[in-house]
C-alpha cells in the first residue's frame, strides 16, 4: 500500500508535467511547495507523528519534496528555454550589424607602412632628415658637382635663400653618415621635390624611401640579396626580380631594378620600380671631409645604398591609374583603402 | 638618342633579330626605350611622278591625278592630299600592293573615277608619322623605281644614353659598345683617318684666347662649294633619326656628328671677317643665333669670334650671320674640342640646348676631332664638289689621355660579391679597349681616349658587372641587429596615432607640402618658391589647415555628406623654414555618414569631437579660449598644460562648407617626448566602489571646469573619478540656466566602504556646490 505522501508526490508529479504553462507550474508549486500547500503540510504534521514513524515518514516528506522540487525545477527550465528559442527565433537576424564609422588610411601611408615592415624584418632603423636642403647635402656631397650633366637644377625648386627642396631622400645618406660612424643599416622614408609639370605619372612632390647599408665588404651580391627579398614581400613570392646596369652619379655600380609578376596588371611586362647601386666612394670622401676624419674609408668600407618611389610602387600594387589621385584626397578614392 | 639598326650594322655585325639587340642593350645599362620599325619591305610601291592634275567631278576634296610609272602609258589615280604640285615624284602603291597596315590596293571606281592605284604619304608606307599628305622624293628619284630601294626597311631604337657615356652618341659609339659586349670586331673604315695620313695641321688663321673653356680648335677651308638639297641617301639617313633635312653642307655635320659623335660646324667662310678666335663672351655683346633668336653673351659664355664679333657660341650654336646658306660659295669648317663643364654652364644660362652642346657637356672623344673634320671634308667633297684647303688650320692643344686606373681582381670580387678568375676580368675590360699595362695584383689600366668616365676602380668594376651580367650574381642574404633609432620611435608613435584617429572614424589624408598662392590660410606669410613652375605650387604650407580646407572643398562638390579627416605630416614655419610635424583635424557634417537602422538621426559633429579626436593623440588635453582671426569659437589647445596648436569653428565667411566647420592643427613634435619604457602594471582594484549621482540646475556662465573644480577640491580622499553624463538645457529649465548630472565613484583602496562614509564624502560635496557655485541641487 502506498503512503499518502507518495499518492501526493505522484498527484504532483502529474500535474507538473502536464501543466502548460508558466502560470500553471506556479499554481502547482503553491499547490504543493507553497507555504500552505499540501506535501508543506507534511511538514507541520510530523510534529503529531510518534517517534516510531517520525523518522521513516520525515526521510519519505524529504525524497518527495526534493522529486517535486527538482520536477518543478526542469520543468520551468523547459519552459524558460522555450520562451527564449521562440522569442529569438522571431529574430530578423539577416538585418545589417552595426556600423561603426573607421577611417581609412591613405594608401601612400600604406605603401610606407608596408615597406618599412618589410625592411625592419631585415634589420633596418629608420632615419630621417628634413625637406630643405642645400646644395652640398643634395648634390656636391653626392658626386654630383656643378656642371655636372646629372645636376638638374632645371628640375630642382629653390628658396629665396638659396637653399632648395631635396629632389631624392638620398641626402639623408649623407645626413646619417655625419651623423654616426659605420655600421650603418637605415631606410628612411620621406618626400622629394621635382620640377616637373603635374600629369598622370609625374607629381612636383612625390614619396620615397631612401636606404643604406655600410659595413665591411658590402657586394653587389648583398644589395641583390636585400632587393630581390623586398620585392617578392612586397609582391608576392611569385614575382620575378631583374637588375640592370644604369647610370647615378652617387653610386658605382648603379643598377636599377625592375620587377615582372603576372599577379600585377602589367603581367609580361618588366616595371622599373628602384634604383640602386654601391656608394661611390666620392660620397664617402665627401662624408669624411664634412665630418673631418677618416670613419668612412673607401677602402675599408662598402655600402649599398637604394631609392624607392612610393607613388610608383602603390601605384602598381594598388592598381591606381593616376598620380594625382593622391594628393587629391577624394573621400571615395580613400576609403577603398579602408 | 634614336639609332638606325642599317647604320649600326655598318660598324658592326648584329643579330638578325633588332629585338634581341635591344634586350643585350638593355641588360648591359643603355637602356632602348622604343623600337619601330621602318619601311618595311613592300612590293609593288614605286617612284611615279605627278603630270597633271584635276578637279574630281564628283567630289570636292579629291583630285584626279595623271602619273607617269614609266611604263610609257599614264596612270589615272583619285588621290585626297593636296601638298603636292604637278612635277613632284611621290611613291605609288600598284595594284597588289599591300601597306604595312594590311590594306591592299586594288583598282577600284571612287565616286565613279576610276583609280588604277593609291599615292601614298609617309605614315601609310610606315616611314615617318606624318598623315597630312602625300610623301614628296627627291626630284632625283629615279620613275619607276621600287620604294623600298629609297626607303630600305630598319628599325629605329630609342635609347636612353646617361650622361656618363657621351661616347655613346653616335652610331659609331654603339657599335664599339655592342661589338665590346657581343665579342665582334668593329669594321667600316668611316671611323678611322685615311691611310695616306691626316691633312697636315698649320697654326695659323685661328687663336684660342679662352684656353680652358676651348683648349682645341680646328678649321679647315672648303672652297667652291655647291650648296643644295641632299642626296636620298643622306637625308634618308639624317630623318629615319629625327634630324630635319636642311641642305648639304648642315646634312652633312649633322651625318658626321650622328656617325662619329663630333659635332663640327660649317661657316660661310665670305661673311667671316679676318681669322677667328675662340673668346669669353663679353658683358652685354648680343648674338643672333641660327635659331633666329638673340641671345646676351656673358664672360660665362664661349664664343667662336671673327675679328670684329661673335660668329658662334662655341660648342653651341652657329650665328645666323655667318650660316650656311643657298648661295654660299666657301665655307669654313670647324670641328673642335669644348670643356664640358663650360658648355653645360652656357647652354643652361642661355636656355639653348643643342645637339652639339648635348655631346660637347657629356664629353667628346679628342681622338675623333680631327677624324671628323675629315670625314665631313670627304663628304662635302663627293657631295657639295669644293675645293678643300690643304692644310687645317689649328690652335690649342687636345686633352691629355684619361689618367690610368688601378684595379686588384681581389677589390673586384668583393664589391661585386663573386669570385671571378682575373682573366674574366681581363677579357671583360680588355673587350671595351681597355689595356692592362701591368701584370701585377693590382694592375694599370690604360684608359681608351672616349672613356673619360672611367675614372677609378669601381668604374672599371662596374664595366665587368656590365659585361658579366648582374643577373648572374646571385643574391646573398646580408643581415645585422640594428638597434631603434629615435625616428623609429617618433615613427612609430606617429603610426599609433594615425590608427587611433582612424579607429575614431576620421580619414587620412595627404595634402600636397606645397600651396598656391591663395591658399596661405592661417598663416601670415610662408616661404615661397624661388622657381615655381606653376601657380598651383608656389609655396611651402606653414599650416595642414589650408590643405584640409581644399580636401573639403573637393569632396562637398562630388557630394559627401560628411568630411572628418586628419593629417600628420611636416610644415615649414616661416622665416627661416624650421619643419615642424604637425598633426591637422577637420569635420565637417555628422557623426555618422548616413543615417542608419540603429540610429536613424545623427547629430552633427561638433567642437568636442574635435575635442575628443585630440584626445587621441595629445593626453591631458585642455581648451581654453583663445584668439584667432580666422576662427568663430577660436581656442588654444593644451596638452599637460603646454600650449601645443589651436583649433575651433572656422568663421562662415571663410569657407564654402554649408553648416559648421571645425578644424584644429597642433605641433606633434612637442608631443614625441615620451621617457617611460613602458606602461607599468598596477594592482586591480579589489574593493568595491559605491556610485553617486549629482544632478544640478547652474546659470548658463558656469563652465563644466568650474563644477569640476568645486566637486574635486578641496580633494576628497574617497573620491576616485567623476564623469559628466547629462546635459541639457531650455524646456521647463527655462533659458539662461542648465542642468547637468555627473556620476561620482568613490571607492578605498584597502577597503570596502560603508554608505556612512559615502554619504557623509558625498554630502560635503554637495554642499560645496550649493554654497560656491549657488548650484540647485536635483534630487
Amino acid at each position: 500500500m502506498t503512503h499518502p505522501l507518495e499518492q501526493l508526490r505522484d498527484e504532483a508529479l502529474r500535474e507538473i508535467d502536464s501543466a502548460s504553462d508558466g502560470q500553471a507550474l506556479e499554481t502547482a508549486r503553491i499547490k504543493y511547495l507553497g507555504k500552505s500547500g499540501s506535501i508543506s503540510a507534511w511538514g507541520e504534521q510530523m510534529r503529531t507523528l510518534g517517534k516510531d514513524e517520525k523518522p521513516i515518514v520525515g526521510k519519505l516528506l524529504n525524497e518527495v519534496r526534493n522529486a517535486v522540487s527538482a520536477a518543478l525545477e526542469s520543468r520551468a527550465a523547459n519552459f524558460r528555454s522555450q520562451m527564449e528559442s521562440e522569442a529569438l527565433g522571431k529574430m530578423d537576424v539577416s538585418l545589417p550589424g552595426t556600423p561603426h564609422e573607421i577611417g581609412a588610411l591613405h594608401p601612400l601611408t600604406q605603401m610606407w607602412q608596408r615597406s618599412i615592415e618589410i625592411f625592419r624584418r631585415m634589420g633596418f632603423a629608420l632615419a630621417d632628415g628634413p625637406d630643405i636642403e642645400d646644395e652640398w647635402q643634395c648634390f656636391d656631397a653626392l658626386n654630383t658637382p656643378p656642371e655636372h650633366p646629372a645636376r638638374n637644377e632645371q628640375d630642382t625648386f629653390y628658396l629665396p635663400d638659396g637653399r632648395l627642396l631635396r629632389t631624392h631622400t638620398s641626402t639623408v645618406q649623407i645626413r646619417t653618415m655625419q651623423a654616426a660612424p659605420p655600421p650603418i643599416r637605415v631606410i628612411a622614408p620621406g618626400a622629394a621635390y621635382r620640377r616637373d609639370e603635374l600629369d598622370a605619372t609625374h607629381s612636383p612632390q612625390f614619396h620615397q624611401i631612401e636606404g643604406l647599408y655600410v659595413d665591411e665588404n658590402v657586394s653587389v651580391a648583398d644589395l641583390k640579396g636585400a632587393l630581390e627579398f623586398f620585392m617578392r614581400e612586397l609582391f608576392g613570392a611569385g614575382t620575378e626580380v631583374q637588375f640592370r646596369p644604369h647610370y647615378f652619379p652617387f653610386t658605382e655600380p648603379s643598377l636599377e631594378i625592375y620587377v615582372k609578376s603576372k599577379a600585377l596588371k602589367s603581367g609580361e611586362r618588366w616595371i622599373e620600380v628602384a634604383g640602386s647601386g654601391i656608394v661611390h666612394p666620392a660620397v664617402f670622401e665627401a662624408v669624411n671631409k664634412a665630418r673631418g676624419d677618416k670613419a668612412y674609408d673607401p677602402e675599408k668600407w662598402t655600402g649599398y645604398a637604394f631609392g624607392l618611389g612610393m607613388d610608383r610602387l602603390a601605384m602598381i600594387l594598388f592598381d591606381i591609374p593616376d598620380i594625382r589621385l593622391f594628393a587629391q584626397n577624394d573621400l571615395r578614392f580613400l576609403r577603398q583603402f579602408a | 638618342m634614336k639609332f638606325s639598326v642599317n647604320w649600326l650594322r655598318e660598324f658592326v655585325d648584329l643579330p638578325k633579330n633588332p629585338e634581341e639587340i635591344a634586350e643585350l642593350l638593355t641588360r648591359a645599362g643603355v637602356e632602348t626605350e622604343n623600337i619601330e620599325t621602318r619601311g618595311a619591305k613592300i612590293d609593288n610601291v614605286i617612284v611615279s611622278q605627278i603630270t597633271a592634275s584635276s578637279r574630281h567631278p564628283n567630289a570636292d576634296r579629291l583630285t584626279v591625278c595623271e602619273v607617269d610609272d614609266g611604263s610609257g602609258t599614264k596612270r589615272q589615280i583619285v588621290c585626297g592630299a593636296t601638298n603636292y604640285k604637278v612635277g613632284d615624284k611621290v611613291p605609288l602603291a600598284l595594284p597588289g600592293a599591300k601597306l604595312p597596315s594590311g590594306t591592299e590596293i586594288r583598282k577600284s571606281k571612287l565616286r565613279g573615277v576610276e583609280s588604277e592605284g593609291m599615292l601614298c604619304s609617309p605614315i601609310e608606307l610606315g616611314v615617318g608619322d606624318d598623315a597630312s599628305g602625300l610623301l614628296i622624293l627627291a626630284p632625283e628619284a629615279k620613275i619607276s623605281a621600287p620604294f623600298s630601294d629609297l626607303f630600305p626597311s630598319d628599325t629605329i631604337f630609342d635609347v636612353e644614353i646617361t650622361p656618363n657615356r657621351g661616347d655613346l652618341l653616335s652610331h659609331f659609339g654603339l657599335a664599339r659598345e655592342i661589338a665590346a659586349l657581343t665579342n665582334k670586331k668593329i669594321v667600316g673604315q668611316a671611323h678611322r683617318l685615311p691611310a695616306g695620313g691626316a691633312p697636315a695641321l698649320q697654326r695659323k688663321s685661328v687663336t684660342i684666347s679662352a684656353l680652358r673653356e676651348c683648349p682645341f680648335f680646328s678649321a679647315r677651308k672648303i672652297d667652291n662649294v655647291k650648296v643644295g638639297p641632299s642626296p636620298q641617301w643622306l637625308r634618308g639617313k639624317i630623318e629615319s633619326v629625327g634630324i630635319r633635312s636642311i641642305n648639304n653642307i648642315v646634312d652633312i655635320s649633322n651625318f658626321v656628328m650622328l656617325e662619329l659623335g663630333q659635332p663640327t660646324h660649317a661657316f660661310d667662310a665670305d661673311r667671316l671677317r679676318g681669322g677667328i678666335n675662340v673668346r669669353l663672351g663679353r658683358e652685354g655683346e648680343k648674338f643672333l643665333a641660327l635659331d633666329g633668336k638673340t641671345y646676351s653673351l656673358t664672360p660665362d659664355s664661349c664664343v667662336v669670334a671673327d675679328q670684329e664679333r661673335a660668329v658662334g657660341i662655341g660648342g653651341v650654336m652657329g650665328g645666323e650671320e655667318t650660316g650656311v646658306t643657298d648661295s654660299t660659295k666657301n665655307i669654313l669648317l670647324e670641328a673642335a674640342y669644348f670643356l664640358p663643364a663650360s658648355i653645360r654652364r652656357t647652354a643652361r644660362e642661355l636656355n639653348l640646348p643643342s645637339d652639339a652642346s648635348y655631346r660637347f657637356e657629356r664629353g667628346v672623344d679628342p681622338e675623333m676631332v680631327l677624324r671628323a673634320s675629315q670625314r665631313a671634308t670627304e663628304l662635302i667633297r663627293e657631295i657639295a664638289g669644293g675645293t678643300p684647303g690643304k692644310e687645317i688650320n689649328v690652335a690649342g692643344k687636345l686633352p691629355a689621355n684619361p689618367p690610368d686606373v688601378s684595379l686588384s681582381c681581389e677589390k673586384c670580387n668583393r664589391v661585386i660579391g663573386i669570385t671571378l678568375k682575373p682573366k674574366t676580368v681581363d677579357e671583360i675590360l680588355g673587350g671595351f679597349g681597355l689595356r692592362k699595362m701591368s701584370a701585377a695584383k693590382t694592375a694599370k689600366w690604360k684608359i681608351p681616349s672616349y672613356r673619360r668616365d672611367l675614372q677609378r676602380d669601381v668604374d672599371l668594376i662596374e664595366e665587368v658587372v656590365r659585361a658579366y651580367g648582374a643577373d648572374k650574381i646571385p643574391g646573398t642574404d646580408r643581415s645585422r641587429f640594428t638597434p631603434a633609432s629615435i625616428a623609429d620611435h617618433a615613427h612609430d608613435l606617429e603610426s599609433a596615432w594615425r590608427e587611433r584617429l582612424a579607429a575614431v572614424g576620421l580619414d587620412e589624408v595627404r595634402t600636397s607640402k606645397l600651396l598656391p598662392r591663395e591658399r596661405f590660410a592661417f598663416s601670415e606669410s610662408a616661404i615661397e618658391l624661388r622657381n615655381p613652375l606653376s601657380e598651383d605650387h608656389v609655396a611651402l604650407r606653414p599650416s595642414i589647415l589650408a590643405g584640409l580646407l581644399g580636401v573639403l572643398d573637393r569632396n562637398i562638390r562630388a557630394g559627401a555628406e560628411r568630411v572628418a579627416i586628419f593629417e600628420i605630416g611636416r610644415t615649414f614655419i616661416p622665416p627661416s623654414g624650421k619643419e615642424e610635424r604637425h598633426v591637422g583635424i577637420l569635420l565637417w557634417g555628422n557623426v555618422a555618414s548616413a543615417p542608419n537602422w540603429r540610429s536613424p538621426k545623427s547629430r552633427g559633429l561638433d567642437l568636442f569631437d574635435l575635442k575628443g579626436a585630440l584626445e587621441c593623440v595629445a593626453p591631458n588635453l585642455s581648451f581654453r579660449q583663445g584668439k584667432f582671426p580666422d576662427l568663430a569659437l577660436p581656442v588654444d589647445v593644451f596638452s599637460s598644460d603646454r600650449m601645443i596648436g589651436f583649433g575651433g569653428q572656422l568663421l562662415a565667411a571663410k569657407s564654402t562648407a554649408p553648416g559648421a566647420v571645425f578644424v584644429a592643427e597642433v605641433h606633434a613634435d612637442l608631443l614625441l617626448m615620451r621617457n617611460e619604457l613602458a606602461t607599468k602594471f598596477r594592482d586591480i582594484e579589489k574593493f568595491p566602489a559605491v556610485t553617486r549621482d549629482i544632478a544640478m540646475i547652474v546659470p548658463e556662465e558656469t563652465s563644466h571646469q568650474k563644477i569640476l573644480r568645486a566637486i574635486e577640491e578641496p580633494r576628497e580622499p574617497l573620491l576616485e573619478h567623476v564623469e559628466l553624463f547629462d546635459l541639457f538645457s531650455g524646456g521647463e529649465i527655462g533659458n539662461a540656466r542648465k542642468s547637468l548630472a555627473y556620476r561620482l565613484t568613490y571607492r578605498d583602496r584597502s577597503r570596502t566602504l560603508t554608505s556612512e562614509e559615502v554619504n557623509a564624502a558625498h554630502a560635503k560635496i554637495r554642499e560645496r556646490l550649493r554654497r560656491d557655485l549657488g548650484a540647485e541641487l536635483r534630487e
